[in-house]
């Protein structure tokens, strides 16, 4: 039996009905580095919080070191040798390196008090051991974002994990820290330890591992020695074979630009490259343009700048010709936006709020008389949304009681009622389930029909080839592809656009000259 | 309203009415083992502020400033800004109104006492306000610097009190007294209530309807529930920063100005001590519902008067009496709070 083996694993997320896994199985061996691939929600990061003990799976069995384990929390999994190292690092940063990789497990002096001497001088002792570069007596704030991650392995090491899980570990460094890293990563593999990496980036893959698991849609869709594949194969295999969305296009000629985006910049100081690389981009009206990319790319960014919610740090933004970048979001939809957040959860619909509440937050302007909100106005407003978008919920019922579907058509009808000529989606329809997707596409297509302009940011490259008229791919911050969408255009060809295998820009821009500070 | 919602109401409403039987039966546990007449403690304990129209009286008067601070804390906690200055606010309030009356004794009654609330009101709705502009402007904590301001307000005024516009006819700490034309009727003699009891119900429900039917009370309350909404929708969040701090503190000042017209006709040294925290409490039992505002503010001053009237017919001492309401107080907050936690989860969970 193998090291780790996990066995028809499913996990259902019962708020948004997502099923993160169904039915895998993995397997990993003693002392090879394992990586697990797949795109954003392909459930790569579920299964790994299920090895780490931070969720619970609904089916399926781990066994670890031959043993059938259950592994109730991140304690119950340190006790076992499993480590895990989060992408967006867990440490406190007024402590100092040694306080924060002993915390949770210090050493007592008289049972009581913390042995700083002796914590420093553990911390110490795995840190040269490992030929890291860092001070135990340092404040965590005062490291680079290298260090930090470095921190972190640490910690593992100082708790003896046998097995470290590392969860998109180069997602945050520059390309020397990368390097260091893999050195890293060899040494931990000399002194016989077993590691799983999960990324969406092939070069690491076919530079580091011996073995790889794919996975898609929850599901595992090979496991390959990596020495046996190429890049182009696996980016197949990642974002799979064409699916054939069930929607009817239609020639439009299109008109004039609604949206348009030029040199759009966010940089950030200290940060090596800017989140979002001198964007040029143009929606014309009865235009469905589609915006690619794998997650952490600057599709979140491009959603803020056109939402009104991030100003961006260079560039000029126009909305019906008009100059609207200095404009916020009440400003911006009073110009004519209608915008479909991708975290419709939280930014989209306020849950605790009463489906009324959150069908008049954008125009409950329209109905006041003497200052006071007419209540028969709001109700009629919200039973015709709910009638004409056959959304299953009462007008008084709190948001939250809705299916995710149901909010995200809750949504849809409230950004469609301002009939606006321009209105964004971004991942319009993460985590629906087919119906509720169909529809939300046929909605899309309706505005594009009306002669309405409408921008699509999406990682599911089905529907941005199903319903897209032209197609951009964004990686790094960058628009490194741009097409039509033609018969012979194909998902793998976006797919490598996507992972970055093909670049058809220019060569970024090397200097970050803005002193921005950013979040 | 269906019935889901009436069985909640219900549940809450009886899990309120066990806690408070629970915190009663406590007391009059430490007022059996504490005193030698415990009978007669516990009567006036529980029953004394019925007991004669003085008493009664005075527990309605003591409910009016509470109503005004709670009501400002339920309309800051609603929009999810944070007032802990209202000791100050509602000190300088009682300060401020009464310098107005003393420095224009001839105006008639109605022209001056208005001038003394409004005045009253600012200086409230400035000093919170101020917390609410450092936030919008710098992000500083609203509890840190709300409650700093005030702790400083509260020292300067004890030295205005106690020095420059200290009464030398008078050996009290405190300033003269207001003229009788801007004093408040009395309603209810020989207690201290007065007119303001009506004033004070009206202004909630007021801020009932202000909060639940305009559209500057439904644009603080989605603000308050969740602002990353709110601003993505077109509100302006930051103006929510400020706007529901002053309003808080408007209340404060307020219940300031309503104890020194109302029931002192001075600003003795320390008149409002206590307003701000109870307002609180008060807001925190009424699950900052400003309808129930009133019944938490009536339920707060009655244990008041109760530890009064044990007091004054019994052994129960000081301490004793302090201690018996801190009992119930904590008891019934620690069920309003944990409704609020518990309820909090529930949205996060389903």
């Amino acid at each position: 039996m193998a090291y780790l083996e996990m066995h028809g694993i499913t996990k259902l997320y019962p708020t948004s009905g997502v099923l993160a896994n169904d039915a895998v199985d993995l397997s990993v061996e003693e002392n090879e580095i394992h990586a697990v691939i797949g795109e954003n929600g392909a459930g790569k990061s579920t299964l790994m919080k299920l090895v780490y003990g931070l969720e619970q799976p609904d089916a399926g069995e781990i066994h670890f070191r031959s043993e059938k384990v259950e592994i109730r929390d991140p304690l119950a999994a340190t006790r076992l040798g499993i480590g895990m190292v989060h992408q967006h690092f867990k440490l406190v940063p007024d402590f100092t390196v040694a306080e924060n990789v002993v915390l949770g497990s210090e050493p007592r002096k008289r049972g009581l008090l913390m042995d700083r001497r002796t914590a420093v001088k553990d911390v110490n002792k795995v840190i040269e051991e490992h030929g890291f570069s860092i001070d135990p007596k340092r404040k965590v704030k005062d490291l680079t974002v290298g260090q930090m991650q470095q921190v972190e392995i640490v910690k593992m090491l100082y708790r003896n994990a046998e097995l470290l899980i590392l969860d998109e570990p180069t997602s945050v460094l520059t390309e020397q820290e990368i390097e260091r890293l893999f050195e890293t990563l060899g040494n931990l593999l000399e002194r016989g330890k077993t590691i799983i990496l999960i990324t969406h980036k092939l070069d690491e893959v076919t530079r580091m591992s011996h073995r790889v698991t794919v996975m898609r849609g929850g599901k595992v869709v090979a496991v390959r020695d990596t020495r046996d594949v190429d890049k182009r194969e696996l980016s197949r295999l990642m974002v799979g074979k064409d699916i054939l969305l069930e929607v009817n296009r239609g020639p439009k000629p299109r008109g004039e630009p609604v949206l348009e985006l030029k040199d759009i910049s966010i940089s950030c100081r200290g940060q090596e490259r800017p989140l979002l690389d001198r964007i040029n981009l143009q929606v014309h009206s009865g235009e469905l343009v589609g915006i690619a990319g794998v997650g952490g790319n600057g599709l979140a960014e491009i959603e803020d700048v056109i939402g009104g919610l991030r100003r961006p740090t260079s560039g000029r933004m126009f909305l019906y010709g008009q100059d609207v970048t200095s404009l916020g979001p009440g400003q911006l939809r009073d110009v004519g936006l209608a915008y479909v957040p991708a975290d419709r959860l939280h930014r989209g619909a306020s849950l605790p709020s009463s489906v009324r509440e959150n069908c008049i937050v954008t125009r409950h302007h329209d109905f006041l008389r003497a200052g006071v909100l007419q209540r028969r106005g709001i109700r009629e407003f919200t039973k015709r949304l709910i009638d004409h978008f056959s959304i299953d919920a009462g007008e008084g019922m709190p948001a939250g009681n809705l299916s995710g579907g149901n909010i995200q058509k809750m949504i849809l009808a409230r950004e469609l009622a301002s009939q606006s000529d321009f209105i964004l989606f971004s991942e319009p329809t993460w985590g629906l389930d087919i119906a509720s997707s169909q529809f939300v596409y046929e909605k899309m297509l309706e505005m594009r029909g009306r002669g309405a302009g409408v921008l699509l940011i999406s990682s599911n490259l089905d529907e941005i080839l199903a319903l897209a008229d032209a197609i951009l791919v964004l990686y790094r911050g960058r628009v490194v592809g741009r097409m039509a969408n033609t018969e012979r255009l194909s998902k793998e060809v976006i797919g490598e656009y996507m992972l970055g295998l093909r670049d058809d820009s220019e060569s970024p821009s090397e200097t970050v000259t803005s002193e921005v500070q950013c979040g | 309203m269906d019935r889901k919602r009436i069985a909640n109401l219900l549940s809450s409403t009886t899990g309120l009415a066990l806690t408070v039987g629970i915190s009663f039966a406590i007391v009059v546990l430490l007022i059996l083992v504490l005193s030698e007449q415990p009978g007669t403690a516990i009567y006036y304990f529980f029953v004394g502020p019925f007991t004669n129209a003085y008493y009664f009286g005075n527990m309605l008067n003591q409910a009016i400033p509470l109503i005004f601070t709670g009501l400002g804390i339920a309309v800051a906690f609603r929009s999810s800004t944070f007032n802990l200055g209202g000791e100050g606010q509602a000190y300088s309030g009682a300060l401020v109104a009464t310098v107005i009356c003393l420095a224009l004794p001839t105006l008639p009654g109605f022209v001056g006492g208005t001038a003394a609330i409004i005045g009253a009101i600012l200086i409230g709705a400035f000093l919170a306000g101020l917390s609410g502009f450092f936030r919008m402007r710098w992000e500083t904590d609203q509890l840190i610097s709300s409650f700093l301001v005030s702790s400083a307000v509260i020292l300067i005024i004890n030295f205005l009190v106690t020095g420059p516009l200290d009464d030398p006819a008078n050996s009290m700490l405190t300033t003269a007294r207001i003229a009788q034309q801007f004093q408040f009727l009395k309603i209810y003699r020989p207690s201290k209530l007065d007119a303001s009891i009506f004033f004070a119900v009206a202004i909630a429900i007021g801020t009932y309807f202000f909060m639940q039917r305009t559209h500057w009370g439904y644009e603080m309350r989605m603000c308050g529930i969740n602002r990353e909404f709110s601003k993505y929708a077109g509100i302006n969040v930051g103006k929510y920063l400020l706007v529901p701090m002053a309003i808080s503190g408007g209340f404060h000042g307020l219940a300031g100005a309503v104890t020194v017209l109302g029931t002192h006709y001075r600003c003795l040294k320390g008149v409002t001590a206590g307003l701000g925290w109870n307002g609180i409490a008060v807001a925190l039992i009424a699950k900052n519902n400003p309808i129930a505002v009133i019944p938490a503010a009536l339920f707060f001053a009655y244990l008041d008067a109760g530890a009064k009237a044990a007091m004054l017919h019994a052994d129960v001492t000081f301490e004793l009496a302090k201690i018996a309401q801190a009992v119930i107080f904590f008891l019934v907050t620690a069920q309003a709070l944990y409704g609020l936690f518990n309820s909090r989860k529930k949205k996060v969970t389903t």
